[in-house]
């Protein structure tokens, strides 16, 4: 495409070739501004910077980690004044984790190597210069002993210890012991309305045994709890107030100014860590995400179990058995178009049908007594994750089938004529030569739909996905995958955190990270699904593909 | 496979090498029975989606059903009625006072009850059948109240059974002494109640009232206090009707000359507020019937002819400039075939039954629709009510008979026009579209308008598409025409990546951390922006005036490389030069302090007199863009890139330079799968959900103001449905912006699908 004549004068309209490339330009800067915006600010969420100690102008004294730097609200362009915010944590004596501090009254900062930071479960982080470790075993530590750090990060990990009994203790045991008193309460207003009288007495006496049992617990978790108290860290904040931290509060300690790289590097990983295999604290702003990542797949993985099979088989029906005609060309732009369709329409068609016609009618014949004796509340009349898969799987079906019929026709025709010549029948074509040929494209169809599926949060809204949910959609307790639990999910937790949050400020760094998350794994999904596409290309690159 | 089906059967005598195995056949025949049924269902399932849909709308626009129930004889001396919550057991007020209970399902008399009066007698009879109130008004200008309730009682068969218990109060002196009352009124305000009753002397109309104030004491017992009763429009001299708002701080007269009076209670007494004649053009000015509607701000009269008016009280703009609460016109209502006998609300809606013509109609007030049309009973109607949960309706004649009606109507404030109309609202000062689907009161007028969600759903698309559309195509004719292969290999993948982020991220980012951005430096965004195509094409006439060996540098399908660090160096110095520009353009004086202030924002607000959310349209069409731009560029890119070779070949070779050949061949021959592309972002855009409800205010404004929130019919369903209680009003009407969603894109998607099977069409014949 080189300029045909040799002189040199410019082929014309050459301009707009390169005005043609700004929007190449614009369009590659977009994805890879947004994504590198959400890498750093997600990645930047577990890592520990230096803490300084900042003198203001007004007199205060601020111990806190740097969080964001911005223009002034009501600054102007012209003459911007910049603010920055310190996370000084301690909102139990502040007020407030979150400071902004005008840029032009800081006085000076430094970075004293005795500052200490800590997570807590409760209250979120603090940030102070400790004085004195209170061990277990009575002994005291003042922060001058060379075995301070050390007995520190001891007694750190035996009050994680403590804690990880006490849930145990709590979630587990005595959640048991609810719900089967739940379970039995059912079953006694059910015995008292029809009059069973030693039906009445037995599940009474259930009732009592569990309540002895839950009093038992309550006590034995007392103690746990009592005993963890005795484990305290003496320290200042920055105004010099004596602050008190039970060791059973702290999740983590670390020296944000001692720390050498590769202790950065290892609290990263911790932190890390945390995040994608613990539970969420503090209104979902602190600790990890593994409910929301752990809804996310199942529910994910359920809605292609639905979708795979339902996809593969209306693609077969309407490219191998479905007459060919105008009829069908409708049908198969109406199928295509149903991937135009928004998502939120789904929602609104799950909420409807789904949920309120198909759950509704369900609740009425196979959970009545469920709905008469337990206050009426639905089982799956109301949202949950079977309904959510259901949803999501009508919505990624054109996008399996369009991609399963694409793969069908890029079977090459003499395949499937050579198996019928042999004597094949049309199944056993379509199982061994048509659906093994096509089977590349079709899982391309099925990683695009999970990817669609989990991305998307709209629908989900409207069918049962929940900001909290107390127990997990998968467990040990039968019929162990529980279709009619609320879930958590990646996308909603954004949507969440970020908008409906009471304090922005301390959710801003886990909604990054969320964010961060959500997007590796939907990229992940697209890119796994180029990858096999592309191979699926060199495999068939002879055929009309 | 036909002719191995067939051979077993046509030739027993085969070797069995030849012959199908049983299990084969019926694996064949199975699958295919399960292939076409699975197939066949979900393609059913598919357009029983949007079936599902439109069956969840239809009741919306179904009017009211109304049965008619067998009528109860009732003495003849009847002149009000009263019932309870299920009409087990009306009443009626005889009269002469007395209060006469009968079985709602046979008619027979249960109990009755008699006002016990010392020397008087009863004059005037009012009920307030919700209430379960009676007001007698006596020959001595007092008036009695008695309150009627009910008790159930179980026998030891569990049989239900209702007993009346009639509770009456001390008299209270309303009207002048001596005189006897002739009719009498009661409305319970917030603060107060207020008693009115009509006396006559000398052939005037007399009407006096006394206000009753209950104030809880500290022990709880309730403290009343009633007012020396006072004149209300003593210069009166004729009156028709009567018409007491609940709200007790007003009354309304009809004259026999056609005049509404209004009188409002300023603290002292009830002066006239105003007077008008809402049929003064016809010939006859007179009023026949004049009823107040469910939240007594609106009144429905109706003239002699069965001309149909609805006033309401709103603010309006008086000679002096002040804005004061008048009472105004709002609807005209179509004619009825005659003048009414009465109007009569319901309760809980704005729905009102009138009787004109021998006919009864229910009709709504807000969205001047007919529910329902039937015969009316044949005697002179005294009172008409609803009860229940609107599910019923009563009719008392002067004949005796108490009809009764049983009502279906669960949408009584949907109809088309409610949707799609312009209407005006009560207090609202002019007809508007809006959406307001709840408040705090419950005397609330439902706004189910879905314009203003219209209105926003094409700002928002429309302000995506002004990004979006620009660059996608650029890039598409960009990528496929000039880029160098090996990099196109890099560029497809990274924008399906860029299709595929959830748009929840884009939400998040675009409303916490794009819209504060983007605030204090919105004309460095704009220089940005605005250098971008000067720069861009600078760039190619710089390269141009270049001599050849210097052009010789940049390969053909690279320039983007080379533009690249060029962009950025211009949208940098445009940045930079944002603030100057700002003091120089769009400076204003402070409003509060007056000095100049270099602000967009406030000279946004100033100049043009629209607000500036921080949270607008402009972010929100940007961070769409990440949206629609792939989809856009993917298809686009897909259709030029399809152009056969043969065509760009033979343009070249005639001399035509690369870019004429695009933009002379490649583009007109793939110009319908580009408006596909189009299309199908445009689809895209209308639906997107979170972005909008993340990155906007929600506000349904209609203003095209780019600095403003809107508000979409996705961002609308995303936010109520999970409140709307199932089978409600608001509960359809939001299935119904789902609706017309779905069926919006579908049209759109299935003329862009048109258009690319034309374009592949043209292909072929290429």
């Amino acid at each position: 495409m080189s300029s045909p004549s040799s002189d040199s004068s410019t082929p014309r309209g050459e301009a707009w070739v390169w005005f043609t490339g700004l929007g190449l330009i614009v369009g590659l800067g977009m994805v890879i501004g947004l994504l590198a915006l959400v890498v750093l600010n997600g990645i930047s969420v577990f890592w520990a910077p230096p803490v300084p100690v900042v003198q203001v102008d007004d007199g205060r004294t601020i111990i806190g980690q740097l969080a964001q730097r911005r223009i002034r609200p009501g600054s102007l362009a012209s003459d911007p004044r910049y603010e920055l915010q310190f996370q000084v944590g301690l909102r139990e004596l502040n007020g407030n984790s979150y400071l902004w501090v005008d840029e032009a009254k800081l006085k000076g900062e430094v970075f004293p190597a005795d500052i200490l930071g800590l997570e807590r479960v409760e209250n979120g982080p603090a940030f102070l210069r400790p004085l004195t470790l209170k061990r277990a075993d009575g002994q005291e530590v003042p922060v001058t002993s060379p075995a301070f750090s050390e007995s520190f990060q001891q007694e750190v990990a035996a009050a994680g210890a403590t804690r990880e009994k006490l849930v145990e203790l709590t979630r587990h045991r005595i959640g048991d012991v609810n719900s089967e008193m739940e379970a039995a309460r059912i079953a006694l207003r059910r015995a008292e309305d029809r009059g069973q009288a030693d039906e009445v007495a037995e599940q009474r006496k259930l009732i009592a045994t569990l309540e002895a049992r839950f009093a038992d617990l309550r006590t034995e978790a007392q103690g746990v709890a009592q005993r963890g108290e005795v484990a305290k860290l003496l320290g200042r904040d920055a105004a010099g107030r004596e602050v008190t931290v039970p060791l059973s509060q702290i999740v983590r300690g670390w020296f944000p100014n001692q720390l050498d790289t590769w202790g950065r590097v290892r609290l990263f990983f911790s932190r890390l860590h945390e995040f994608i295999f613990d539970e969420p604290r503090e209104a979902n702003t602190e600790g990890g995400l593994m409910p929301a990542i752990f809804g996310t797949l199942v529910m994910t993985v359920f809605m292609s179990l639905l979708v795979t099979p339902f996809g593969v088989i209306t693609a077969i029906y309407l490219r191998e058995y479905a007459q060919q005609g105008p009829i069908l060309r409708i049908v198969r732009i109406s199928v295509n178009n149903l991937a135009g369709v928004p998502s939120i329409v789904f929602g609104v068609f799950g909420l409807g049908f789904f949920v309120y016609v198909l759950g509704g009618s369900i609740d009425q014949l196979f959970f009545s007594d469920q709905l008469k004796y337990n206050n009426n509340t639905p089982v799956f009349g109301t949202g949950g994750l079977l309904w959510c898969s259901l949803t999501l799987a009508l919505m990624t079906l054109p996008v399996v089938i369009v991609a399963t019929e694409e793969a069908l026709a890029a079977v090459p025709r003499g395949m499937r004529e050579a198996s019928l010549a042999a004597g094949a029948s049309k199944w056993q074509t379509i199982r061994e030569i048509l659906l093994p040929a096509s089977a590349p494209g079709i899982l391309t169809g099925v990683i695009l739909a999970m990817a669609r599926g989990a991305g998307e949060v709209a629908p989900l809204m409207l069918v049962g996905v929940v900001k909290l949910a107390p127990t997990l959609p998968v467990d040990a307790v039968a019929p162990f995958l529980h279709l009619d639990r609320k879930f958590m999910h990646l996308g909603f937790h954004v949507y969440d955190l970020g908008f409906q949050s009471p304090d922005s400020d301390a959710a801003r760094p886990m909604v990054f990270a969320t964010t961060l998350l959500l997007i590796i794994l939907v990229v992940c999904l697209n890119l796994g699904a180029i990858w096999v596409r592309n191979r699926l290309r060199a495999r068939f690159k002879g055929a009309s593909f | 496979m036909e002719t191995s089906d067939k051979k077993p059967t046509e030739t027993p005598a085969a070797e069995s090498r030849f012959t199908v195995s049983p299990i084969t056949l019926l694996a064949d025949l199975w699958m295919g029975r399960l292939i076409r049924f699975g197939g066949l269902g979900v393609v059913l399932a598919v357009f029983g989606m949007l079936a599902f849909l439109v069956l969840q709308v239809f009741p919306l626009f179904v009017g009211a059903r109304v049965e008619a129930l067998p009528a109860l004889t009732v003495p003849a001396s009847a002149v009000a009625f009263g019932e309870d919550e299920y009409g087990e057991l009306p009443y009626v007020v005889l009269a002469d006072g007395t209060i006469h209970f009968q079985r709602g399902s046979d008619g027979a008399k249960v109990q009755e009850w008699s006002p016990a009066l010392v020397g008087r007698t009863v004059t005037a009879v009012r009920s307030y059948p919700r209430a379960g109130l009676v007001f007698l008004g006596l020959s001595d200008g007092a008036v009695l109240e008695a309150k009627v309730s009910y008790r159930a009682t179980f026998d030891a068969g569990g049989k239900r059974a209702l007993q009346p218990i009639v509770t009456p109060l001390e008299p209270v002196q309303v009207g002048s002494p001596g005189l006897p009352c002739l009719g009498v009124w009661n409305a319970k305000g917030a603060q107060s109640r207020l008693l009115v009753v009509r006396q006559e002397s000398a052939g005037r109309p007399k009407l006096s009232a006394v206000r009753i104030t209950e104030r809880k004491g500290l022990g709880g017992k309730a403290r009343v206090t009633a007012s020396a009763p006072f004149a209300v429009a003593p210069e009166l001299s004729d009156l028709e009707q009567v018409l007491l708002p609940s709200t007790a701080d007003s009354l309304l007269v009809v004259t026999g000359t056609g005049e509404v009076r209004a009188y409002s209670d300023d603290g002292v007494g009830m002066p006239l507020l105003q007077v008008f004649r809402p049929f003064a053009d016809a010939a006859d000015a007179r009023i026949s019937a004049a009823g107040l509607v469910f939240g007594h701000v609106s009144v429905v009269l109706v003239g002699q002819t069965g001309v149909h008016q609805v006033w309401s009280i709103y603010p309006q703009a008086q000679p002096d400039g002040r804005s004061l609460r008048r009472w105004g016109k709002i609807h005209d209502p179509e004619k009825l075939p005659g003048p009414a006998v009465g109007i009569f609300a319901a309760e809980g809606n704005k729905c009102y039954l009138v009787g004109a013509g021998g006919e009864l109609q229910l009709r709504n007030m807000t969205t001047d629709t007919l529910r329902w049309q039937g015969p009316a009973p044949a005697g002179r109607v005294a009172q008409v009510a609803f009860a229940g949960n609107y599910d019923r309706f009563t009719a008392l004649t002067v004949d005796g008979k108490l009809h009764r009606w049983k009502l279906e109507d669960h949408h009584p404030d949907s109809s088309w026009g409610a949707f799609f109309g312009k209407i005006w609202y009560e207090g609202a000062t002019e007809p508007a579209y809006t959406w307001q689907s709840s408040s705090g009161s419950d005397e609330f007028e439902a706004k189910y308008s879905l314009v203003p969600l219209f209105y926003g759903t094409v700002k928002g698309t429309f302000y995506a598409l002004l990004f979006a559309l620009p660059i996608a195509l650029t890039a598409a004719v960009y990528v496929s025409q000039f880029l160098r292969p090996e990099y196109r290999q890099i560029v497809k993948p990274v924008m399906e990546v860029m299709a595929s982020l959830p748009s929840v991220v884009l939400g998040f980012l675009a409303g916490l951390w794009l819209a504060p951005l983007v605030d204090p430096h919105l004309v460095s965004l704009f220089c940005a922006l605005g250098v971008l195509t000067p720069a861009a094409l600078g760039a190619g006439f710089l390269w141009s005036a270049l001599p050849q060996p210097w052009r010789r540098q940049v390969r053909p399908g690279m320039e983007f490389v080379w533009l690249l660090p060029f962009i950025a160096l211009c949208c940098w110095l445009a940045w930079q030069a944002g603030p100057s520009i700002e003091a120089a353009f769009f400076t204003v004086k402070d409003t509060a302090s007056g000095a100049p202030l270099a602000d967009f924002r406030e000279w946004w607000r100033q100049t043009t007199g629209m607000s500036y959310d921080s949270r607008n349209c402009l972010v929100v069409g940007f961070v769409m863009g990440f949206a629609v731009i792939p989809i856009i560029f993917t298809i686009a890119e897909d259709a030029l890139s399809n152009v056969p070779q043969s065509l760009i070949s033979g343009s070249l070779a005639l001399g035509a330079s690369r870019w004429q050949t695009v933009w002379s061949v490649v583009i007109p021959t793939a110009i319908s799968g580009i408006v596909s592309a189009v299309m199908i972002g445009f689809g895209r855009a209308i639906g997107e959900t979170m972005i909008v409800v993340m990155a906007t205010g929600n506000t349904a404004v209609m203003e095209f103001n780019p600095f403003s929130g809107m508000r979409t019919l996705s961002a609308n369903i995303a936010v109520e449905l999970p409140e709307a209680a199932a089978g409600h009003t608001h509960f359809r009407a939001l299935f119904l912006g789902a609706c017309c969603l779905f069926l919006l894109t579908f049209v759109i998607n299935t003329l862009a699908e048109v258009l690319r099977q034309r374009l592949r069409e043209r292909y072929k014949v290429v």
